[in-house]
C-alpha cells in the first residue's frame, strides 16, 4: 500500500502540523508548489522509494502521526540534494528530521542504532565506544598501540545538561 | 598558525588512520593543533532525535573552542562540520534558541562564542594554506599516479550556509590532489552519496548504494579514491566487502584519506599514517610508488 494509500484512511491533526510546521524555522514547507525537483534528484528514491514532495504534502495537509509512525522518515540519507535544490525553500530534509524528532517524542518506533547513539551520548559523550581494529587475528590496533593519545572524559555537568537540553527539546 | 581541532566521534573511536595522517602532516605545514578539553558528539546524529540537544552539542563545542582562546576550529569530518555550521548559523538568527543554550553553556561555566571560524581540512588546505605552499613540503610527487576524489554530501551543502566547497562542482579536493603531482579523474558519479547515513536505518540500501559507485569507479582506469570525510571513508573502505557482497560484484578499489596521500607525498612513512589500517588493498599505490621511487616502505 503506497503512503497516499494510508493517507486515505486517516484523518488530518492540524494541532500537530501547527507544531511540526512552528518548529522548522530553517525552511517553509507550506510554500511548496510541488515542482517535483527533490523527488527527482532524491538518493533514496530508487533504493527505498522515497518521495520527498509527498512528505511535505501529507505534513501541509496535516497527516503527522502517519508519518511520524512511518518506516518512510528514516529512508532519508541526509544528502541534501532537496536542500540544495528547492525553489521555494520548502526543503523536505529539514521535514523529515521535524517528522523524526516528532517520532521520538511519541515513542514511535525509531531504529534502533539512533536510539543506542543517544544512549551511548548520554553515558560516553560519544555515539559509539573506542573500537580495535583487527585486521587479522594478531594484527590488532587501538589508539595505545598506535600511539594516539587518551580521550578526554566529558565532565559531570554535561550529562546533567544533557538531559536538561532533551526536555527542552520537547517542549 | 594555531588552530583547535574538534576530531568527532567517528574519528576518535574507529577512523584513526585520519587522525594519525593529519597529526602527522599538518604540523610540518607550520599548523599547530590543539586538542579541546573534552571530547563529545557534535550532535549530528541527535538532529534526528532532539534537535535542541543537537545543537545545545555543537554550540558546546563552540564555547570550548572559545574557552583555549583560539578563534579557528578544524573539523575533519563533513557531518560534525555541517553541524556546527548549522548551529552557527541557527544561533545567529533565533534568539530564543541562543539564549536557552546559552543558559545551558553559562550554567558549567562556558560561553558560547559566534566568533569561530569553522574549517574543513579540505578548505582549510586550499583556501589558508595554499597549494604553493603544499606543493613546498611535496618531496616525492605522486607522478604517473590517476585518482578519483569523493567530497561528500554534507561538505558541499547546503551552500546558503556557506559551505566549503561547490554543491554540484566541487573541485577543491581535486585541486589539492593535483597539487601532491598525481592526475585526477572526473566521473559522472562524483556526486552520489556514500550511504553512510542509511546505515542506521536500512544497512542494505547503504551499501548497495556504495557498492554501485564502487563498481562505477572501478570501471574507470584510476589507481585509487581519496576522501577526506571519516564515514565517507567508512563507508568506502571498511565496508567495501559488504557493498560487494550486497551487489554481488567483485571490489578492489584502493581508497585512502586525503591526508594519508600528502603524506606519502611528504615522505613520511606509511605506516606513521596509518595505512596499515586501510582495509582496501592500498598496496597497490604503494607499490606503484615504489617501483617509481624505489623507497624502502611497505
Amino acid at each position: 500500500m503506497s503512503l497516499i494509500d494510508q493517507m486515505s484512511m486517516a484523518t488530518p491533526d492540524l494541532k500537530l502540523r501547527r507544531r511540526v510546521l512552528d518548529r522548522i524555522t530553517e525552511a517553509t514547507p507550506v510554500d511548496c508548489f510541488k515542482c517535483g525537483k527533490c523527488t527527482s534528484g532524491c538518493t533514496a528514491l530508487k533504493l527505498l522509494e522515497l518521495k520527498p514532495h509527498e512528505i511535505v504534502n501529507l505534513v501541509k495537509l496535516g497527516f503527522i502521526e502517519e508519518l511520524a509512525s512511518s518506516d518512510i522518515i528514516w529512508t532519508c540519507v541526509t544528502c541534501l540534494k532537496c536542500t540544495e535544490r528547492c525553489p521555494q525553500k520548502a526543503t523536505p530534509y529539514h521535514v523529515i528530521t521535524a517528522l523524526r524528532n516528532l517520532a521520538v517524542e511519541k515513542e514511535a518506533k525509531v531504529p534502533d542504532k539512533y536510539m543506542k547513539a543517544l544512549s551511548n551520548i548520554l553515558e560516553t559523550g560519544l555515539i559509539q565506544n573506542v573500537q580495535k581494529i583487527a585486521l587479522t587475528e594478531t594484527e590488532i590496533y587501538d589508539r595505545k598501540s598506535l600511539g594516539l593519545p587518551e580521550i578526554p572524559k566529558i565532565g559531570l555537568k554535561l550529562s546533567e545538561n544533557l538531559f536538561k537540553a532533551l526536555e527542552e527539546g520537547q517542549k | 598558525m594555531k588552530i583547535a581541532v574538534f576530531w568527532g566521534c567517528r574519528v576518535l573511536t574507529e577512523q584513526y588512520a585520519y587522525e594519525l595522517s593529519l597529526r602527522e602532516t599538518f604540523p610540518q605545514l607550520g599548523i599547530e593543533l590543539f586538542d579541546l578539553r573534552e571530547a563529545h558528539c557534535c550532535g549530528d546524529v541527535l538532529k534526528s532525535l532532539n534537535k535542541f540537544t543537537a545543537f545545545y552539542l555543537a554550540s558546546r563545542i563552540l564555547a570550548l573552542t572559545k574557552q583555549i582562546e583560539l578563534t579557528d576550529l578544524l573539523t575533519p569530518c563533513n557531518r560534525c562540520h555541517l553541524t556546527l555550521t548549522e548551529a552557527k548559523y541557527m544561533l545567529e538568527r533565533h534568539r530564543q534558541t541562543r539564549e536557552k543554550i546559552e543558559e545551558l553553556l553559562n550554567d558549567e561555566g562556558l560561553e558560547y562564542s559566534s566568533n569561530i571560524n569553522i574549517w574543513h581540512p579540505v578548505n582549510f588546505l586550499h583556501d589558508h594554506v595554499k597549494l604553493e605552499k603544499i606543493k613546498t613540503v611535496v618531496k616525492r610527487p605522486l607522478t604517473g599516479l590517476r585518482f578519483a576524489t569523493h567530497s561528500g554530501c554534507q561538505l558541499i551543502r547546503p551552500s546558503e550556509l556557506g559551505r566549503p566547497d561547490n554543491s554540484e562542482t566541487p573541485q577543491k579536493l581535486d585541486v589539492l590532489v593535483k597539487a601532491l603531482g598525481a592526475q585526477v579523474l572526473d566521473y559522472k558519479e562524483k556526486l552520489d552519496c556514500c550511504g553512510f547515513a542509511l546505515t542506521y536505518s536500512h544497512p542494505e540500501a547503504a551499501f548497495s548504494l556504495v557498492g554501485a559507485k564502487l563498481k562505477a569507479l572501478q570501471e574507470l582506469d584510476v589507481d585509487g579514491l581519496v576522501t577526506s570525510c571519516p564515514d565517507c571513508h567508512l563507508m568506502f573502505d571498511a565496508k567495501q566487502k559488504n557493498a560487494a557482497s550486497t551487489i554481488g560484484v567483485k571490489l578492489e578499489l584502493p581508497v585512502t584519506y586525503y591526508t594519508q596521500l600528502l603524506g606519502l607525498a611528504m615522505k613520511i612513512p606509511a605506516e606513521k599514517l596509518g595505512l596499515q589500517l586501510n582495509q582496501t588493498p592500498i598496496q597497490k599505490i604503494l607499490m606503484k610508488l615504489n617501483e617509481r621511487y624505489q623507497a624502502g616502505f611497505h
